[in-house]
């Protein structure tokens, strides 16, 4: 991890409320993996305002030009605030965090990717990490409404597959992402499973897989302070021995988790 | 750092001696490792770790944190690996690295404070000081229900002194209206130092939901909303003249720093800042460093209490 002053490259509404950012550093596009975030100071350099820095998803690198992205939905002060940099503005971070996704070891060429709304910006990076790889990817993307219309062409870029469905039928087919992996998850035992999106949706799936004994990875949010596991606010419960729990920290611990190993409450 | 800034930057408190003013606070900076990464650590007057138990604490319910106008609401609630992981895994990294370490310990009361003194003992040539957490708002037992009682404080303050030769340091919280009281009482117990503030006890609830948005209900302020407090502690404790202080609550840059000074801390602690700007400790030392060669300041220890109130 560094902590890096770079260039904003552009900063497009592509929804409502919606945007990508585009930031040059050469130091994040040599040493970030798919799931990585950055953690980023979102009030100029002078103010307080919002105090803390806000976690990102790198959502997407780009070695030609060595600049990554990150696509963000305008939530309140900080966002709000990165909405209206625009390019030739300094970004002010630091990243990688937290643990990525490697692919080294795996031996499996079937991967499903499962994204529910903003949940897509991660799991973009690790889409076109593995068609890079030559594995088969296969997208499933759930939104409320079109909002995600551009992130669809985006998907199109890829040598991959997807399926998107919308809750109001807008985009994609009518319905919840969850449906589709109702519907197929016989066919997805053989694949190595990647989720990101709200607890919702990790609780519908928990349920699934756990019934079929699927095991699938997952992205998970808190909030954070630190960033870099020292503050040790940004924990969640997980599995722990038979009947136990333990708190792990999101930001160093995580953000990648055995999806049935978490426990909502 | 240019070759001037460690000029002049020595203080002394009690017997603790520090190459300059600028200590990490316990909770905010680990015990510096991940820091490292980002600067070289060891340029430090001290890094206070976390506060160690005798047996690791799982800490409290999420959610832990919640942003607050220009502070940070926190519950975490004391999490950490206890006493022996800091020993093992914690003090042989610091000590390849050079750092200064203050090991802050928190007990249930006397009792634990000498437990975790006894096992200190055996590593205390590799510490600084050990720092009594007297004042965390955010554990049943200890912390700042023992540190608001006078004759506790003095009770543990002396029986950890009775252990260990290393100095010790305790840290009070602002919660408390007889501060001055309970740092006579630390010095009583043998204490060389006191660490104001830690965090004030406040709450923040959701209006949507009704719930309160920490899991522990209540929770510590700190960063830059507290620290007019801050100031005000300090000031009032130091005119007593009882122990030099370490001062903390809110700094977020060197003019911060210069003004604790300025209300009667002879070091300062940098904790909430160490989240917004990663080098802060750096970053202010150097500023430090800088304001006094624009005002002619050739000792740092001339400013301390030094403000003009007539
Ligand atoms: C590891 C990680 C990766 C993330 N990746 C993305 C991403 O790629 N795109 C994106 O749009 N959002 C992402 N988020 C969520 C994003 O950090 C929040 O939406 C953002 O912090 C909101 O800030 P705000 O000031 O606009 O909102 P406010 O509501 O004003 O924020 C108040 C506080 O809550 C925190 N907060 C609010 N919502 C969330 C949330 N969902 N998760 C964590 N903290 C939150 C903020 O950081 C802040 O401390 C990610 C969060 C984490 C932890
Ligand atoms: C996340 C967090 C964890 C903390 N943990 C401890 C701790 O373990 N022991 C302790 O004595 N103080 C702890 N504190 C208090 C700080 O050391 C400091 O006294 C307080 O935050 C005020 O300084 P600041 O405003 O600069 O952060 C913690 C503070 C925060 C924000
Ligand atoms: S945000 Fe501090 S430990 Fe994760």
């Amino acid at each position: 991890m560094k902590l890096i002053k770079g260039e904003i490259i552009s900063n497009k509404k592509i929804g409502e409320g919606l945007y990508k950012m585009t930031i040059f550093s050469p130091y994040i596009i040599k040493h970030s993996l798919p799931g990585q975030f950055v953690n980023i100071k979102c009030s100029s350099e002078s103010t307080i305002d919002p105090l803390l820095r806000r976690p990102f998803s790198i959502h997407d690198i780009e070695p030609d030009f060595k600049v990554f992205s990150i696509l963000y939905v305008l939530k309140g002060t900080g966002t709000k605030y990165l909405s209206k940099l625009s390019s030739g503005d300094i970004a002010d971070f630091i990243g990688p965090l937290g643990n990525g996704i490697t692919l080294q070891e795996n031996e499996n060429n079937n991967f499903l990717l499962i994204g529910g709304g903003i949940g897509v910006a991660p799991l973009f990076f690790l889409a076109k990490t593995l068609s890079a790889a030559g594995k088969n990817v296969f997208f499933a993307a759930g939104f409320k409404d079109n909002n995600f219309l551009l992130f669809e062409k985006m998907l199109q870029g890829l040598k991959i597959s997807y399926e998107i469905y919308s809750e109001n039928g807008t985009h994609g087919k009518k319905g919840m992402i969850t449906d589709l992996v109702i519907e197929r998850a016989d066919d997805f035992k053989k694949y190595d499973i990647y989720c990101c999106g709200p607890i919702n949706m990790y609780k519908v799936l928990q349920n699934i897989f756990s019934l079929k004994s699927i095991k699938a990875k997952a992205l998970f949010e808190e909030i954070m302070a630190c960033g870099i596991g020292v503050c040790k606010g940004c924990v969640m419960k997980f599995k722990n021995g038979k009947d136990g729990y333990i708190y792990k920290t999101i930001c160093k611990d995580g953000p990648l988790f055995d999806l049935m190993e978490a426990i909502f409450e | 750092m240019n070759s001037n800034t460690g000029k002049g930057l020595s203080v002394k408190l009690g017997t603790i001696e520090l190459k300059n003013p600028v200590i990490m606070c316990s909770g905010t900076f680990s015990s510096g490792i991940e820091y490292n990464d980002l600067y070289d650590v060891s340029m430090l007057g001290a890094v206070t770790t976390k506060s160690f138990s005798l047996v690791p604490r799982e800490g409290n319910k999420p959610p832990r944190l919640c942003e607050t106008p220009a502070g940070l609401l926190n519950s975490i609630g004391l999490e950490n690996e206890g006493i022996d992981f800091f020993i093992n895994e914690h003090l042989p990294v610091v000590k390849r690295s050079g750092f200064t370490i203050i090991l802050s310990i928190l007990g249930a009361d006397a009792a634990e404070f000498t437990n975790l003194a006894t096992k200190i003992r055996k590593i205390e040539d590799d510490l600084l000081a050990v720092e009594l957490n007297l004042s965390c708002p955010n554990v049943e037992k200890g912390g700042i229900t023992l540190g608001s009682i006078p004759d506790e404080v003095e009770n543990v303050t002396a029986a950890v002194r009775k252990i260990l030769n290393i100095p010790v340091i305790v840290k009070l919280s602002p919660n408390n209206n007889n501060l001055a009281e309970l740092a006579s009482r630390a010095k009583n117990g043998g204490a060389e130092a006191i660490s104001l503030i830690n965090t004030i006890i406040g709450m923040a609830i959701d209006i949507n939901t009704f719930k309160p948005k920490l899991g522990n209900i209540i929770g510590g302020l700190s960063g830059p909303a507290i620290k007019p407090v801050a100031v005000a502690k300090i000031y009032n404790l130091y005119k007593e003249k009882i122990l030099p202080i370490i001062g903390m609550g809110g700094i977020s840059d060197w003019k911060d720093a210069i003004e604790f000074m300025l209300a009667g801390a002879s070091a300062i602690g940098l904790g909430t800042v160490n989240f917004v700007d990663y080098n802060a400790g750096k970053n202010i030392l150097e500023g430090i460093a800088s304001y006094m060669g624009s005002k002619n300041i050739l000792n740092i220890t001339d400013i301390i209490g030094k403000v003009k109130v007539r």
